[in-house]
Order: C-alpha cells, then sequence, then structure tokens
C-alpha cells in the first residue's frame, strides 16, 4: 500500500519544511526553557560539589551559607576537628557582589578559602589555567565565565587582585562565576566596614560613656578595635575520614557545638528544592503554556492540512479507502510534523542555548522525554483533523 | 449471465424512491425509478437541473441511502427498502467505477500510483497493481504519462487517468457525472468513445449524467429524469 502521507509531505514539502521549522522554533523555546531549569539545578548541585565538603557547618537555626545569611567565628572549626569522623575543615566566606570589569557590571560570588594548604574543602577542585593562590593576599582565581584573564588585575571593593587561576563551572546557585580570593580578604570584602563608616563608629563609641568609665583604663580601644576587626566566616566546610556517617558526625556537631550542620542530601534539598522552588514552578508554568500553546498550533496546522485536502479525502472514501487510511495519513503527518519540529527545536535550542546569560543544560534524558511529549502532543492534536475528516461526506466528491 | 446462461443486468432498480427531509419540508428527489442497464451498455441520463440526476447517482453509488426500492447490482440485491451490504466503502471500492465532473485525482500520487490506489485499497500488493495501472493507461493512451505528477497532465489526460481508475478494480459498473462538461468537443466525443470502447472491451455497465449536447445523440439509450421520475427513450447511437 502506498504511504499517502509520505507522498503527501513529498508533494508540498517546502510548505511542511518551513511549517516544521516554525513549530520547531516554539519546541526550541520549550526545550530552552526545561534547559534553564535543568540549569539552574545543576548550578546548585556543581556549587555542592565543587566545595568538596561532605558537611555544611552553619550558625544555628539558619539555612546557611547560600540560602541564609550565617556567621559564625573563624576559629569554631578547631572544635569541630575535634570530633570523631571529621577528617578536614575549612572556613570559608561566600558574597555576592556586582563587579565592575572591562567597562560593564558583572554580577559574581566572592569566596574565601583558606590557602595554606591545597584542597582545602572549598578551593576549586581544578583549574583550566594558572595555578592555586599561594599567597594571603590579593590573588584570585576565577571562574571562566566571570570573563577575566589570566594575569589580569581586578579591583574588588578597597583592593586590586591578580588573576592567578581560572576555573570552569565554579558558579553560585544563581549562576553568578565564582571568584576564590583568600579568606582573610573576603572576611574584609564582606564585614569590614568602610574608612567613613569606621571613623563615624569610633566617634559614636568615643561618645558613649559606657566606655569611658574611670577604672576602666583600655576599654574604648578595645571597643574601637573590634570594629575594625574581620573575624567571623559564613559556613565551616568539613571533609569526614571513610567510613563516617554524615548523619552521625552532624548530629555531634549540633548536640556539642550549638550549630547547624547539614549533610550532603539536606543541602541539596536547601538549594535544589528550596531555593529554587519558586523559579521552578515558575518554568513549570511556562512549559505547561507553552506545551498548550505548541498542541494547540499542532492542531490547528494539522487542521487546516487536513480541510486543505477535503476534495481528497472526499474521494478516497467514495473509491473505499478506510478511515484507518484515512486517519493513518493524518496522523502520520502530525508525527513527521512533530519530528521535524523536535529536530529542529533540538538543534535551535543547542545553537542559541550558550548564548544565554544563565546555564542551559539540556539533558539527553530531557530531550527523549521531550520527543515523547511532542509526538504525544501532535497525535493528540491530530485528533481534531481526524475526526473533520472522517466527518467529510463522499458525497461531496460528487457534488450536486 | 447467471447459472441458467440467462442474461442478468449490470444495473438493476426498480422503484427506487429518495425523500430529503421530513415532515412540510419534505422533497421526493426520486420518486419511483426504474432502470434497467445491461453489461457492455453506455446509457446516457439527461434532465434539467434539480431533476434528480445526482440524487440517481449517489443513490446508486451506494453515497447516500434511497428511502425505499431495490437496486440490484451484477444479480446482487444491495438495496431493497435498507441496504444489503454490510460495508459499502467495500461496495464502492470493489464495484463501482466513479468518474467526475473534474477528475478529482489525488494530487499528491503520480499518475500510475492515482490508478493504482485502488486495487491497492483492495489488498492487490504494489508490484500488480500497478501493473494493472499501467495496463489501463495503456489502453486509454496515456501510458507516456504513467510518471508524470498530476499537475502535468491536460484536462483531457487527467479525465483518462480518471477513467483508468475507475476501472481499475474491474468494477461492472461505472458513474460518470458529466464526465465531458469542462473539455472542448474533440476531447468530449474522445472520452465518450473511449467510455463506448471500454464497456465492449471489458462488459462494463455505464451511466453517463450529462448535459452535454454534443454527447447525447452518440448514446442508444437514454434515461430522462423529470420531476424524480424516469422514462426511457432510445438514442441516435450516432457513431463517433
Amino acid at each position: 500500500m502506498i504511504n499517502l502521507a509520505s507522498r503527501d509531505v513529498l508533494h508540498g514539502w517546502g510548505k511542511f519544511l518551513f511549517t516544521g521549522i516554525g513549530l520547531g522554533l516554539l519546541i526550541g523555546a520549550t526545550l530552552t526553557m526545561g534547559g534553564v531549569f535543568r540549569g539552574m539545578v545543576d548550578d546548585g548541585q556543581v556549587l555542592i560539589d565543587n566545595s568538596g565538603a561532605e558537611l555544611w557547618v552553619v550558625q544555628q537555626g539558619t539555612l546557611g551559607p547560600y540560602a541564609e545569611p550565617s556567621s559564625l567565628r573563624d576559629d569554631v572549626w578547631r572544635g569541630i576537628a575535634g570530633i570523631e569522623g571529621v577528617a578536614e575543615t575549612g572556613n570559608a566566606a561566600y558574597l555576592t557582589i556586582q563587579m565592575a570589569h572591562a567597562g560593564k557590571d558583572t554580577r559574581v560570588m566572592i569566596v574565601g578559602i583558606e590557602v595554606d594548604r591545597p584542597n582545602r574543602p572549598g578551593a576549586p577542585p581544578y583549574l583550566t589555567a594558572g595555578r592555586p593562590i599561594l599567597q594571603g593576599h590579593y590573588e584570585a582565581i576565577a571562574d571562566e565565565r566571570a570573563g577575566l584573564k589570566l594575569g589580569e588585575r581586578v579591583k574588588i571593593r578597597r583592593h586590586d587582585y591578580t588573576v592567578v587561576g581560572l576555573t570552569r563551572r565554579m558558579v553560585s546557585s544563581s549562576g553568578d562565576p565564582m571568584i576564590f580570593v583568600p579568606l582573610k580578604d573576603a572576611q574584609e570584602i564582606q564585614f569590614l566596614k568602610d574608612n567613613d563608616a569606621l571613623v563615624n563608629e569610633r566617634a559614636r563609641t568615643a561618645a558613649n560613656p559606657a566606655f569611658n568609665r574611670p577604672g576602666v583604663p583600655g576599654l574604648l580601644e578595645a571597643a574601637q578595635a573590634s570594629a575594625t576587626q574581620a573575624k567571623s566566616v559564613n559556613t565551616v566546610l568539613v571533609r569526614l575520614v571513610p567510613g563516617a556517617d554524615p548523619a552521625r558526625v552532624a548530629n555531634e556537631i549540633q548536640r556539642w557545638k550549638r550549630l547547624t550542620a547539614y549533610t550532603k542530601a539536606q543541602m541539596e534539598d536547601i538549594l535544589i528544592a528550596k531555593l529554587i522552588a519558586t523559579s521552578a514552578k515558575q518554568i513549570g508554568m511556562f512549559l505547561v503554556i507553552l506545551a498548550i500553546v505548541t498542541a494547540a498550533i499542532v492542531a490547528f496546522i494539522i487542521y487546516t492540512m487536513t480541510l486543505a485536502k477535503v476534495r481528497e479525502i472526499a474521494v478516497l472514501k467514495l473509491i473505499g479507502a478506510k478511515n484507518r487510511i484515512i486517519a493513518g495519513m493524518i496522523l502520520q503527518q502530525a508525527l513527521a510534523l512533530g519530528v521535524i519540529g523536535f529536530l529542529v527545536g533540538r538543534l535551535a535550542a543547542g545553537l542559541w542555548g550558550p548564548a544565554f546569560p544563565k546555564y542551559v543544560l539540556l539533558l539527553p534524558g530531557d530531550a527523549v522525554a521531550g520527543f515523547a511529549i511532542v509526538l504525544s502532543i501532535c497525535a493528540l492534536a491530530s485528533s481534531v483533523a481526524i475526526r473533520a475528516a472522517l466527518a467529510i461526506d463522499p458525497a461531496e466528491a460528487i457534488g450536486g | 449471465m447467471d447459472k441458467m446462461n440467462k442474461p442478468v443486468p449490470a444495473i438493476q432498480l426498480t422503484g427506487l424512491k429518495k425523500r430529503y427531509g421530513t415532515g412540510d419540508a419534505a422533497v421526493d428527489a426520486l420518486k419511483g425509478v426504474d432502470m434497467t442497464i445491461w453489461p457492455g451498455e453506455v446509457v446516457g441520463l439527461v434532465g434539467p437541473s434539480g431533476s434528480g440526476k445526482t440524487t440517481l447517482l449517489k443513490c446508486l453509488g451506494a453515497v447516500i441511502e434511497p428511502t425505499a426500492g431495490r437496486m440490484e447490482l451484477a444479480g446482487d440485491v444491495i438495496y431493497d427498502d435498507a441496504w444489503k451490504i454490510p460495508d459499502l466503502r467495500a461496495l464502492r471500492r470493489d464495484r463501482i467505477g466513479f468518474v467526475f465532473q473534474a477528475p478529482y485525482l489525488i494530487p499528491f500520487l503520480d499518475v500510475t500510483d492515482n490508478v493504482a490506489l485502488l486495487p491497492m485499497l483492495a489488498g492487490q500488493d504494489n508490484t500488480s497493481a500497478r501493473k494493472r495501472a499501467l495496463e489501463l493507461l495503456t489502453a486509454l493512451d496515456v501510458q507516456h504519462r504513467a510518471g508524470a505528477q498530476v499537475s502535468q497532465l491536460s484536462g483531457g489526460e487527467q479525465q483518462r487517468v480518471a477513467i483508468a481508475r475507475s476501472l481499475a478494480n474491474h468494477a461492472p459498473v461505472i458513474l460518470a457525472d458529466e464526465p465531458t462538461a469542462p473539455l472542448d468537443s474533440e476531447r468530449a466525443l474522445t472520452v465518450v468513445r473511449i467510455l463506448n470502447d471500454l464497456a465492449r472491451e471489458y462488459q462494463t455497465a455505464i451511466i453517463v449524467v450529462t448535459h452535454d449536447e454534443k454527447i447525447i445523440p452518440t448514446f442508444r439509450r437514454i434515461y430522462h429524469i423529470r420531476d424524480g421520475k424516469t422514462h426511457e427513450e432510445a438514442g441516435e447511437g450516432r457513431a463517433i
């Protein structure tokens, strides 16, 4: 039996192809939306994975350090390091800032890490160029998406930093590229006030009678000195000894140190389930709307294509073609349109995805699921046209 | 011929009626049509607009259901106050050929496949269906356009292909609705000659609905239809 669908498609291939391309661009937008969501999840995942930590110790009762502010003294690691099962600790400070670079503002996450030895928790696990931070101050490792070059000097708040290393896919949960600097510098960037504020604060403190009590010499100086010290970090990253139970160690830290400790699974839950939950719902809504729009467009296209063949369908029915042959022709054309649309859409998403400011991750599994959904939508949408075709009276071929 | 060697009409209509609508709005399009057409005959069906020609053609073609009466096709009762054949589409496919005013070929199939489609729909394999199509295209002298697209054919060529299609399943009856309307005199007479040749060669009964004064004199028998009733008269049977 002749395949009527393929013959019809080949007969008007130009129109069919352009229709498929138009549909494909819409499918491409849908796939990209899905890719944006996957990118957000992946950003959260790489943030967790690349930190090299198995536990995150944060200020009690907070969801820090990524989802909520958290402040810890930078010496609490000593007590944590003594708990059974803890192999290594690393203080870390995180701060998202707007950095002026190459004449434009770039949003980056400043990460303060301990640089006394390599591979401390928090340090980037690999470099694509350059070397690790070796000096205690004013050196930086930047993610490639920050747009910095090796050896370039960049101003972050008060100081200039030399980019000594580059890394890749080190981003915040919002997709902002990370710039790693020594912990002391990050503490200053985050916690130290500017000079005007310090002068102002000193004057206020000096005017406070509580700090000028007779018989307590040095109190005012001590209070003023504390205002210029940055001794806080956002989290202590903990690496465990092999075989240690993360939940048990987290429990021990919470119990004895009055801090909150999160395991990797809990941190994934915070970053992926909680932090991006609203965005995920937003994107989900968009995907649903785009799926409905796609279905409506496919239905309209197939319906219009079918109505353009009323006479041919009437003739087919008159000369004895069974309903399944006619329905099969329309269904196959709808599916062919879906296949063309999907291929164009996947190609388009792959081409324009990297141009998006945020990471767009197109997973093969999502593509397979998307393909199945597109075909399902096309099959569903063709039912309207099939219904119309089956209602065509063969007498229309005779006229009268 | 039946088992007793008695000739069997290709079409036998007895008191065929068709009413559209009900109550006061009812219109009797056919008011008891009697008609007998023998194998190998080409019969004209003429009448003014609205006389019931197309309704009769649609009833004969099992496209619409008559209201009452009896229809026999090559000796088989297909309608007797109700359809006696469960699958009307198969009936049309296997036993009735159609030729329309416009050829209504399938534009996305080439000439051969337009003709071969019918045998394929009847379950023949592609090779034998195409072989049959080529035989018919040769008989109708359009074999040289076998691989062409429909849009590349002239009006006359398209009508020949449509005739070939109507014969593809060896239908004992062909219903032709104004087959010469879009053609000039010469081509119209050619089509009638072809129909006569095919009727003789394949022993096919052909009913030609027409207004065309050019071809009416060519029929040996003519059924006039007026106000839903037919009466038969002898035609001139002029040689083409």
